[in-house]
């Protein structure tokens, strides 16, 4: 069953959702989308002995915007979901999260990693070559302009259909591209933007807890050679490529919660 | 067994053929040099190039083509056909060296049937890989070879004036791409080479589809022969894949570009219907 909350976080009603019992684990939503992208994923993982918290973040899904305005720095999402892991009292958190959610999820281990069970980071990795994410930016920057953004539904649509793995079925994509329209463009561009910006390559040798990097091998975004350099450079670092699976590997494959269930117990021993 | 094409009819853009690996020799490098009398020290000094920070002294670039003309004759495709070779136009990428086991990969571009009818040409996109598999040499070149008969096929001959009177109908017929160019008054071009296909839009209706309009486009999406074969040849749709990774350039208006990307879409789309149902067969 789950347990809906809605908490004050830093200023405004953060929604998060609550499955299961058992050590916790926090997973993350990619850039502009929500919590929903786990409805299958989460509970299927709290079947299998986990307290799974799903937030929307600032601005996202039923969350409230941030005080501040969209924000633009993954640090920012970091420190609130660390300090929402206080709130909801967990010990000894996992975090899992995809694309803008995995960034989140390996500055967490740098912030406070010795704090932390341990660090699923999917479609993720330390960040991009200074030069691409500089013009990422300010691409993302233009973008922010709705008269520099034609078809920006449609673009949302066709991007997401072709970051998608070759194993996931028609109408399953049909149903993960359709569902990726729900977003705020002024909060998507502002999530991309810290996307483009993040970097803690600087960082990952100092991070405390185990850290697992996984990529799907049809993602376009992601260059696995970066994520796997990424998971070599942190002291447990641990690295998987998923054949066919593309950027969303939460609403890609029904094996999801199997897979992290694994990864997770995995940590356990290793700590 | 493959059956091998040997007549015009017979070849399908995005058909790919790829060879045995081909042992490069201390004589291919000598015949080289007396063929050419390029005697310059990159191809017969190894000390010079080694310096230049080659591994050993580097066959002359053309040896590529003549090594990949060696495989073609070889291979038996179009062996009592062909007639000429009408262009190369090639890219050195990395050096080719006595040692190398290069391997040849050829895929059929276009295909294009002469002002006559008696005869076609087939463009050839070639990839030549070196021992490790690294691509060394890349181009086009195309030949002229012997039609069985004379019957058109307009759907597999990109970029002809006749295939883009059959894309223009395709779009025409198209709802979802009637809705998405409802508001729209312009024109777009595909462009492959110096071979371009314009499409110009009033409110949904395609009201001229061919080489050559009056007006110049609002914006051209470019991309070369072998990404629009492959595109147009493919099972799936991909245009949005390899938009995503660069592998178009626009030129004109990129906000229209922007603006139209599903009716791009689409507009590939019905290319792909063409091939698969009236130029696969």
């Amino acid at each position: 069953m789950m347990r809906g909350h809605y908490i004050d976080l830093e200023g405004a009603a953060a929604f998060v959702e609550e499955w299961g019992q058992g050590p916790t684990v926090l997973c993350l939503h990619t850039a502009g989308q929500s919590g929903v992208q786990w409805r299958r994923a989460g509970p299927a993982l709290a079947e299998l002995g986990w307290r799974v918290l799903i937030p929307d973040l600032p601005g996202h899904g039923r969350s409230e915007p941030a005080p501040g305005g969209p924000i633009r720095d993954l640090g920012q999402y970091g420190a609130w979901c660390l300090a929402l892991l206080r709130q909801m009292g967990a010990e000894h958190p996992a975090a899992v999260g995809c694309s803008i959610g995995g960034k989140i999820a390996l500055d967490m281990a740098c912030r406070a990693g010795a704090s932390l069970r341990g660090v699923v980071a999917m479609a993720a990795d330390a960040g991009l070559d200074k030069r691409a994410g500089a013009a990422f930016a300010r691409s993302m920057e233009r973008e922010l302009e709705d008269s520099a953004a034609p078809s920006r539904s449609d673009r949302t649509y066709l991007g997401t259909l072709a970051v998608l793995g070759r194993v996931v079925p028609a109408p399953r994509q049909e149903m993960i591209a359709t569902m990726h329209r729900r977003e705020d463009p002024a909060v998507t561009h502002s999530d991309l933007i810290g996307w483009a910006n993040f970097d803690r390559w600087a960082e990952l040798a100092t991070i405390a807890c185990p850290v697992h990097l996984v990529v799907g091998s049809d993602d376009l975004w992601m260059s696995p050679d970066r994520a796997e350099l990424t998971a070599a450079r942190i002291p447990a670092g641990r690295y998987t490529l998923l054949d066919g699976i593309g950027h969303y590997p939460m609403e890609e494959t029904d094996t999801m919660a199997e897979l992290l269930d694994g990864w997770l117990r995995a940590f356990g021993e290793a700590s | 067994m493959r059956v091998l094409p040997s007549y015009f009819e017979d070849f399908r853009p995005g058909d790919r053929f790829t060879s045995e690996p081909r042992l490069v020799t201390e004589a291919d490098l000598q015949h080289m040099i007396e063929a050419s009398g390029d005697r310059h020290r990159l191809h017969t000094d190894a000390g010079y190039a080694r310096d230049a920070g080659f591994a050993g002294p580097l066959l002359h670039g053309p040896f590529g083509i003549a090594a990949f003309l060696g495989w073609f004759t070889g291979s038996g495709i179009a062996a009592d056909t062909v007639l000429a070779m009408l262009d190369s136009n090639w890219r050195y990428l990395g050096p080719i060296i006595v040692g190398d086991a290069l391997s040849f990969e050829m895929t059929i571009t276009r295909c294009r049937r002469s002002g006559k009818g008696d005869r076609g040409i087939v463009g050839r996109h070639v990839r030549i890989r070196n021992t490790a598999g690294t691509p060394v040499q890349e181009g086009r070149t195309a030949m002229l070879v012997r039609a069985r008969d004379r019957e058109a096929a307009p759907a597999r001959e990109f970029f002809t004036p006749a295939w883009t009177r059959l894309v223009g109908a395709g779009l025409g017929g198209n709802e979802a791409f009637r809705r998405a160019t409802a508001t729209w008054d312009g024109a777009f071009a595909l462009a492959c080479g110096e071979d371009e296909a314009h499409f110009r839009v009033y409110k949904g209706q395609v009201l001229d589809a061919g080489p050559r309009p009056p007006n110049g486009p609002d914006f051209t999406l470019v991309a070369d022969e072998l990404v629009w074969t492959e595109l147009f040849t493919a099972e799936t749709d991909q245009f949005m894949q390899r938009a995503m990774q660069g592998q178009f350039a626009v030129r004109g208006s990129a906000y229209e570009y922007l603006r139209l990307t599903k009716a791009l879409a689409m507009t590939v789309e019905v290319a792909r219907t063409l091939f698969r149902e009236g130029g696969a067969a």
